[in-house]
């Protein structure tokens, strides 16, 4: 192939989805956070609990937009996530080669994968089922703590509070790591395209099965 | 008029789904997103399971009560006649009624 060519990682669907997504989890995240710290004064947290409710309705919008507008992609990325093989093992074991290459300058060799490795795709079963979760979980603790009974509402809160942690620690990773592999952020963030040899080192299966020239 | 090109060489094969993955991800996708809708709906149907069940106790514990009623009762009526004098006397508003304290702010 030639050095010019490029590949459409993410269709432009996929990127304002992520975007919003991004925007409105990092707002949640932050304002989640202060809310169960609780380090202001009463009317700060009156003002963070609004913020916080205002960007889980963008995020629910944005999550209910992309199930309906884009349900082939859902599909697609449920499927991805959801299959597994014996170098998912094999790449756990090295951990993509990724602490090596960061913290000891080695390459050591990853065993080949798909669109997305198995970090991604464990990663994408968190924001899947935990998203999901936290989604619908906000809605019934904000909308209905009057009509659920007690032990009901304190359960959704229970779980509400420890997705939302395990979401945050697999955030920090992901922005980390969307960070350091710069041609996936720009990607992700600007035009949707990567390089066809980037792919084609960090992605070979993906490469090789799923991608056609157009034209 | 040429047809403006694009930034990029290749794209995912819109064959690598197949159409009976499809119906089957997609279908366990929904069925899924169903269950706490259903689950929800369910808990605000019995929201009031509890009292409901406090409700029928109490008239559980009426019907199998000798005593069904408080004027009824002998000790009441001892206490009356032996020291209070009358419902509504001077001691059985100090002894027997309670005032109302908002203990609303001991809660928060």
């Amino acid at each position: 192939m030639t050095d010019s060519s490029f590949i459409l990682k993410h269709p432009m669907q996929v990127r304002v989805f992520h975007f919003i997504l991004a925007v409105s989890f990092l707002t949640l995240a932050v304002t989640g956070i202060i809310l169960f710290q609780k380090p202001l004064q009463e009317a700060a947290m009156n003002t963070v609990i609004q913020i916080h409710v205002v960007a889980g309705v963008v995020m629910t919008l944005d999550a209910l937009a992309f199930l309906f507008l884009a349900f082939d992609r859902v599909v697609m990325f449920t499927k991805r996530v959801f299959t597994f093989s014996g170098n998912d093992l094999k790449w756990f074991t090295v951990l993509g080669g990724y602490p090596q290459k960061i913290l000891l300058h080695k390459k050591v060799e990853v065993p080949p994968m798909g669109k997305y490795n198995a970090g991604q795709k464990l990663f994408g079963i968190f924001v899947l089922v935990g998203g999901t979760l936290l989604i619908l979980s906000g809605w019934a603790l904000w909308t209905l703590p009057h009509i659920i009974p007690h032990g009901d509402t304190s359960m959704i809160g229970t779980i509400h509070l420890y997705v939302s942690w395990i979401l945050i620690l697999f955030l920090l990773v992901h922005l980390f790591l969307g960070i350091y592999m710069v041609d996936d952020f720009k990607a992700m963030f600007l035009h949707g395209r990567i390089p066809y040899e980037d792919a084609a080192e960090k992605s070979p299966l993906w490469v090789k099965n799923d991608i056609c020239k157009i034209g | 008029m040429s047809e403006k090109k694009k930034p990029y060489d290749y794209v995912e094969s819109p064959f690598m789904l197949t159409r009976r993955e499809f119906v089957i991800i997609g279908g366990i996708i929904i069925a899924l997103l169903a269950v706490p809708v259903v689950w929800l709906r369910s808990a605000l149907v019995n929201r009031n399971y509890y009292i409901k069940a406090r409700t029928k106790g109490l008239y559980q514990d009426d019907v199998s009560s000798k005593i069904r009623m408080s004027h009824e009762n002998p000790a009441i009526a001892r206490f009356y006649k032996e020291f209070a004098g009358h419902p509504l006397s001077a001691v059985s508003e100090e002894l027997l009624h309670t005032t109302y304290v908002n203990r609303m702010n001991a809660l928060s």
